[in-house]
């Protein structure tokens, strides 16, 4: 399996909140606690975007309560008002009709029936309202009596309403029942007569014609209009307080010669707004508190579904809001992130580069002033050695022999080393020609027919048959593919297997595949292969510089090589190479 | 055949024109460019082995003045540096160069294949 070299790696979301921390590399990043960055990214633009929307939302709510409760005030002023002047007309008229007509008739004519009974038919033909008709003297005996209840000869001395209508010249009573047994109103004017005597001129009045005209100002269901007395007790029925004459228990509201409106705090009542107003004509004031009750959720019914549209729309737009700065945050944090890694990575790699150049430069010198006395030596040991090689007396002293043998042993070696180490800062000119890679492999291996034969190694080639020839330096892809074949011959065991595998990866890459049946590179050698001078083959004459050069050509030829091992099982290599190589990266 | 090594490292160089008057080839030795120069001017060698980096007169340097002098001289540079860079004015495709430490038997073989060239 190759493993897909960087460019082609697919970028992680969220890979800022998943990464595997790594010490160094993090010592490189701009930021370092990212998670905190995202968190606080997203809280800004939360405030600051949804801050304005929601006082704005909270301002409009607030006005629009007030001008709908403004609208309300002004609402049951304007039909406590009108209620209220009805009323005062309605009761108005009817006592200055009946002031009319003490006025207008002698008192003879009053105290007749049959003539009380006439005006009485004129009055319900011109006013309505009327139930009876009567004539009271002073002593409380009513003298004359018009209307449908048998109420001749009956004496009022002891009722209160007599006593009181007395006492001043126009009387209205509260709503009752008395002997009829039916609940209505009195209204009364007092008068004298020729004689000089005081009597009173009284009438009943309907009360259906009274609430006939509260009702026709309850323009909605959501709004009740009744009377009640100054104690409280119900003067008309009332869909919210109940039957006529229940007492209400309501604060009576204070006396006022104007119409009212308040907006009652209690539990109860905080519901409504209510509108009154006290009853009073010009001749006399009347036992009446015309109160006018209206549901503010009735109302106001309109405003508060439109409110609570207005509501739903605003929570859905936080939540659209909210989501698109999470995800907008979460992305921008992520590409920084992003950003950010690849440029630690970048530095990274350009303090190991660094590194292998300082290393390289030191190791060129040391390997060049190593050299001339490491020539002397060898040219002294072998001086020594001609010596006794050409004069004839000692050379079958082997021992003498053994030991410049040795000499001349380590010095070819150490030359091996400082001419590697050398190599590996050599800055060769890189000579671009067409490479056929599947003959360079085929030559490499041909090195190694005999290790194959011997050690019964299976190796197998696989070149995809698409693979174009690439345009790249020869001898340093040779040197390259040389050092990690004989790495893997040197670690494959006897019927081990070498498989090398050939891939084009389109666009503009191949890959080549070393893989091998070998001892594996344990994981804490994994990150170190390509150092300078790490070697586990130090007793076997390894120098620790093989992979190190490999890696360096690798970059010089524009690839990337990767590395995949587990021990006791084999070892990857991924050589990655453009196809087509780049002129100006040649120096 | 008149052969001529030069190199600043005295003892390296007397070293191997002992070791190389074994093997039956006889080599002057010279300790800079200027003697080099000096003793080119007396001899006319077949054959120069020079070191590249000396005092003075450089490898490549000397190099020059010998072709000035002696046309036909055949020239083997040994060098310090595991590379040879072939590159910039002061080299040729053609020179032929060995690194030290140096292996007699090649140096003899190339020596020999740099005078008779036709005979390999």
């Amino acid at each position: 399996m190759i493993r897909k070299p960087q460019i082609f790696q697919k970028q992680e979301w969220l890979a800022f909140l998943f990464h595997r921390h790594n010490n160094h590399l993090a010592s490189f990043h701009t930021f370092s606690n990212y998670r905190s960055i995202w968190i606080i990214s997203i809280v800004i633009l939360a405030v600051t975007s949804l801050t304005p929307l929601v006082t704005a939302t909270f301002i409009n709510h607030r006005l629009i309560q007030q001008a709908v409760d403004a609208e309300l005030v002004l609402q049951a002023e304007r039909v406590t008002s009108n209620a209220k002047r009805s009323m005062r007309f309605f009761l108005e008229e009817r006592l200055n009709a009946l002031r009319f007509i003490v006025n207008e008739l002698p008192y003879y004519a009053l105290i007749d029936n049959a003539h009380l009974g006439d005006i009485l038919g004129n009055l319900k033909l011109g006013f309505g309202g009327f139930t009876d008709l009567s004539t009271i003297d002073a002593d409380g005996s009513q003298v004359a009596y018009a209307g449908p209840f048998n109420l001749e000869g009956k004496n009022y001395k002891t009722q209160p309403w007599f006593t009181r209508s007395l006492e001043s010249d126009n009387f209205i009573s509260a709503v009752f029942t008395g002997y009829r047994d039916v609940p209505h109103i009195i209204i009364a004017v007092r008068s004298i007569n020729a004689l000089g005597r005081v009597f009173i001129l009284r009438a009943t009045l309907d009360t259906q014609r009274l609430m006939d005209i509260l009702l026709s100002y309850k323009t909605n269901v959501h709004t009740d209009i009744f009377l009640m007395d100054h104690t409280g007790v119900l003067q008309t029925p009332s869909k919210t307080h109940g039957k006529i004459f229940t007492p209400t228990h309501l604060e009576i509201p204070t006396f006022s010669t104007t119409t009212n409106v308040i907006m009652p705090e209690s539990e109860r009542d905080h519901a409504f707004i209510i509108g009154y107003s006290y009853i009073i004509t010009e001749a006399v004031n009347t036992p009446f508190i015309l109160m006018v009750y209206k549901k503010k959720s009735g109302v106001m019914g309109t405003w508060l579904n439109m409110g609570k549209t207005f509501n739903w729309i605003i929570y859905i737009s936080c939540l659209v809001m909210m989501i698109i700065i999470t995800l907008v945050s979460t992305f921008m944090v992520n590409k920084l992130y992003l950003a950010d890694k690849t440029k630690a990575e970048t530095m990274m790699k350009m303090e190991q580069s660094q590194q292998l150049a300082c290393i390289g430069q030191l190791s060129a010198g040391i390997a060049h002033e190593i050299n001339n006395p490491l020539a002397l030596i060898n040219e002294t040991a072998g001086y020594l050695k001609d010596l006794y090689h050409f004069t004839e007396e000692q050379q079958n002293d082997e021992e003498v022999m053994e030991n410049l043998d040795a000499i001349l042993e380590a010095v070819a070696r150490c030359g091996t080393i400082t001419s590697q180490l050398l190599g590996f800062v050599r800055q060769f000119d890189v000579q671009i020609s067409s490479v056929h890679v599947e003959k360079l492999i085929t030559g490499i291996l041909s090195f190694h027919q005999k290790e194959t034969e011997y050690k019964g190694i299976h190796v197998t080639t696989d070149i995809a048959p698409e693979t174009p020839a690439i345009e790249t330096d020869r001898g340093k892809l040779q040197q390259i593919l040389l050092n990690l074949i004989n790495n893997a011959f040197q670690a494959i065991e006897a019927n081990g297997c070498l498989d090398i595998t050939v891939l084009h990866l389109p666009p503009g890459h191949i890959a080549i595949e070393i893989k091998d049946t070998g001892c594996g590179i344990p994981e804490e050698n994994i990150k170190r292969i390509h150092e300078p001078f790490f070697s586990t083959k130090k007793e076997k004459m390894g120098t620790g510089l093989g992979l190190s050069i490999t890696y360096g050509l690798v970059k010089k030829l524009q690839g990337d090589i990767q590395v995949e091992s587990s021990q006791g099982v084999g070892t990857i290599f991924t050589v990655t190479l453009p196809v087509k190589m780049k002129k100006e990266d040649t120096a | 055949m008149k052969i001529i090594l030069v190199d600043d490292e005295k003892k390296f160089i007397d070293m191997l024109a002992k070791r190389l008057s074994l093997r039956g080839l006889k080599a002057d030795v010279a300790y800079s460019g200027e003697e080099a120069v000096e003793k080119a001017v007396q001899t006319p060698y077949d054959l120069a082995v020079l070191d590249l980096k000396m005092p003075g007169i450089s490898g490549f340097a000397l190099k020059r003045k010998l072709l000035e002098m002696l046309p036909d001289i055949k020239l083997i540079f040994v060098t310090g540096h595991g590379s040879i860079e072939k590159n910039g004015n002061n080299g040729h495709a053609d020179d032929i160069f060995l690194a030290k430490p140096l292996n007699i038997e090649t140096l003899i073989k190339t020596i020999h294949q740099t005078i008779h060239p036709d005979k390999q």
